[in-house]
């Protein structure tokens, strides 16, 4: 079996009296594109800052291809390319000396590269111009530009569509799907949007308060919680009849129920029209990564969850 | 790989607008200076010393002796100023804008791309020094009509000497060569602080009011009897270079003291550098 490409294990970093990130054990499969998740302040940058050698954890170690970040840097970050929530460049030089400045400090310059990497991310015409004249949605690909011309084999994108207008947040999308389609890459990909993470990645972690509190493949896990569409003529009296007859566990906000472990939604229509309700429509709705997210939100409020592998 | 990183970061230096606008800024006081060199005041207090000494005016207010004059009041005003910028920019200017995470985010260590901002914050310097002098000479030169002979006049450090054409251009190009050492320790201080958590206006405010008080400290009658232990009395040995007979010793005892002292702050600097977290 293959070592994983990143390895997190028992990290721990302070901040003060804050605990941004506790106890964290984490490992990203090589090939996979794999989600970070969490709030705002829930330690993905802290983490992601740790792998990158920024921030000194107190606690713990972090391996990337077998090296551990802080003592075998070179060989650790020789393969990695990152990008962050706002990318930031020279302003006052040319697109092209920027990627220069980066890429020199892993390989050297590569010209031929550059133009490969320019056209894949559609900054070829671009790249003689000053930075300062970039859009948002230019910079941010400039950032992947800076990311991908070391070769790298692993791609660690923090927010990497942080401001961006629909349709750029949609070419970033599948850029990065071809990326790991085409080149092989890993990706790590941090985010708090919970849409994004759920077209693109194949595995994830979620963080709360610096805590790991999912791990794994949120579509095996969220098959246990089903939720149904139920469209009746009486429908505040059919939810609470249901509750009461403990076949929903639960009406959310949008009047969808979560159904009970084994009942079936034939069940429960027989038994709505058994009772003289009129059924207007019953089905099963697909879990998405928000139902999972809020389930695993309410649910570490009162007991942890189990970590899934 | 080292070199290039250098010329990378020299790049950025020097392609930044502050350069452009900072060197044509030194022009500009220059020229000032120049200016203020031909009023009447001035040229009759000049006249005086030299008379009462029994040089003539017109051979000793040279081209060499208004290019000191002009390098000496522009470092003064704004030399140290604009190195204090520099220096104080160079790491956290780069931490605060978010672009030392990039680089960060490579395989370089901390120790080199902290050791090759110095050096070229150093290198940066020793440009800055070089320009003032090749210019400030240019400028005396070209409106006395020639180099001539030197006179020098320093009150703080006793200095009164004139020189002939060929020994007053050795000494002025001794003199830079000293200065542009001397100043690191400015620049040094400067990116020492910069290397800690600190906004680079602080770091630059930090290395001046450091100056600033010690030069004050230095030239209170009290402390006559140890300015040895002022840092603004060895960056001032250039100025040594000027006495008639020139106190070697006294020099090589202020390099020695200066370059100690630029090694320890920057070890003290990547010492701080190295051991932080870098947070966006």
């Amino acid at each position: 079996m293959n070592a994983p490409l990143i390895s997190i294990r028992n990290v721990t970093k302070r901040f003060g009296a804050r605990v941004a990130v506790d106890a964290l054990d984490l490992e990203v499969e090589r090939g996979e594109i794999f989600g970070l998740l969490g709030h705002n302040g829930a330690g993905k940058s802290t983490t992601i800052g740790m792998l990158l050698g920024q921030i000194f954890p107190d606690r713990g170690e972090l391996r990337i291809g077998g090296a551990e970040v802080f003592t075998q840097r070179a060989r650790a970050l020789g393969r990695v390319g990152a990008i962050f929530e706002a990318p930031a460049f020279f302003d006052y030089l040319s697109g092209e000396r920027n990627l220069r400045i980066l890429c020199e400090y892993t390989a050297p310059w590569d010209p031929a590269r550059a133009a490969e990497v320019g056209r894949l991310v559609g900054l070829e015409d671009r790249l003689c111009d000053r930075v300062r004249t970039y859009s948002h949605g230019m910079r941010q690909r400039l950032a992947l530009a800076q990311a991908l011309l070391p070769n790298p084999e692993l791609l660690i994108l923090d927010e990497p569509t942080d401001g961006l207008d629909p349709e750029g947040i949609h070419e970033i999308r599948n850029l990065i799907l071809r990326l790991n389609r085409d080149w092989g890459l890993t990706i790590l990909f941090s985010s708090h949007q919970l849409s994004e993470v759920q077209q693109i990645c194949t595995r994830l972690a979620v963080l709360r308060r610096g805590k790991l509190v999912f791990q794994g493949d949120w579509r095996e896990t969220a098959t246990g919680a089903r939720r149904a569409r139920i469209e009746t003529d009486r429908q505040p009296e059919a939810h609470a009849a249901l509750l009461a007859a403990g076949l929903v566990e639960s009406f959310d906000r949008e009047g969808r129920a979560l159904l009970r472990p084994n009942v079936e939604t034939h069940q429960i229509a027989s038994w709505l029209i058994v009772r003289g309700y009129r059924l207007a429509a019953i089905a099963l709705i697909e879990p998405t990564l928000e139902d999972f997210y809020l389930d695993l939100a309410q649910d570490i409020s009162h007991r942890p969850l189990p970590i899934a592998n | 790989m080292f070199l290039i990183h250098l010329k990378n970061e020299l790049w950025k230096l020097f392609a930044r607008k502050r350069s452009f606008l900072g060197f044509g800024a030194f022009l500009a006081v220059e020229g000032l200076i120049l200016l203020l060199m031909q009023l009447p005041k001035p040229t009759r207090e000049v006249s005086r010393l030299l008379g009462k000494n029994g040089y003539a005016f017109e051979e000793y207010y040279s081209g060499l002796t208004l290019g000191l004059l002009m390098l000496l009041f522009t470092v003064f005003l704004i030399g140290g100023l604009f190195l204090a910028l520099v220096s104080g920019d160079m790491v956290a200017k780069e931490a605060e804008e978010g672009t030392l995470r990039m680089a960060l985010a490579r395989p370089v260590t901390r120790l080199r791309l902290v050791l090759v901002k110095w050096i070229a914050c150093v290198i940066y310097g020793i440009v800055l020094i070089v320009f003032i002098a090749a210019t400030s000479l240019l400028a005396g030169v070209l409106y006395r009509r020639g180099l001539g002979n030197l006179f020098v006049f320093s009150p703080i450090e006793q200095i009164f000497s004139v020189f002939e054409t060929r020994e007053g251009l050795i000494r002025f190009v001794r003199a830079i060569a000293l200065l542009a050492f001397s100043l690191q320790a400015i620049s040094t201080l400067g990116f020492a602080f910069s290397c800690f958590n600190m906004k680079p206006a602080a770091a630059t405010i930090l290395t001046l009011t450091v100056f600033f008080v010690d030069f004050v400290l230095r030239t209170i009658p009290y402390f006559q009897g140890i300015e040895r232990y002022f840092l603004t009395w060895h960056t001032a040995c250039w100025i040594r270079t000027f006495h008639t007979l020139v106190p070697w010793w006294d020099i090589a005892e202020s390099l020695a003291y200066l370059g100690a002292f630029n090694l320890s702050l920057f070890l003290v600097g990547a010492a701080a550098f190295c051991s932080r977290d870098l947070k966006s």
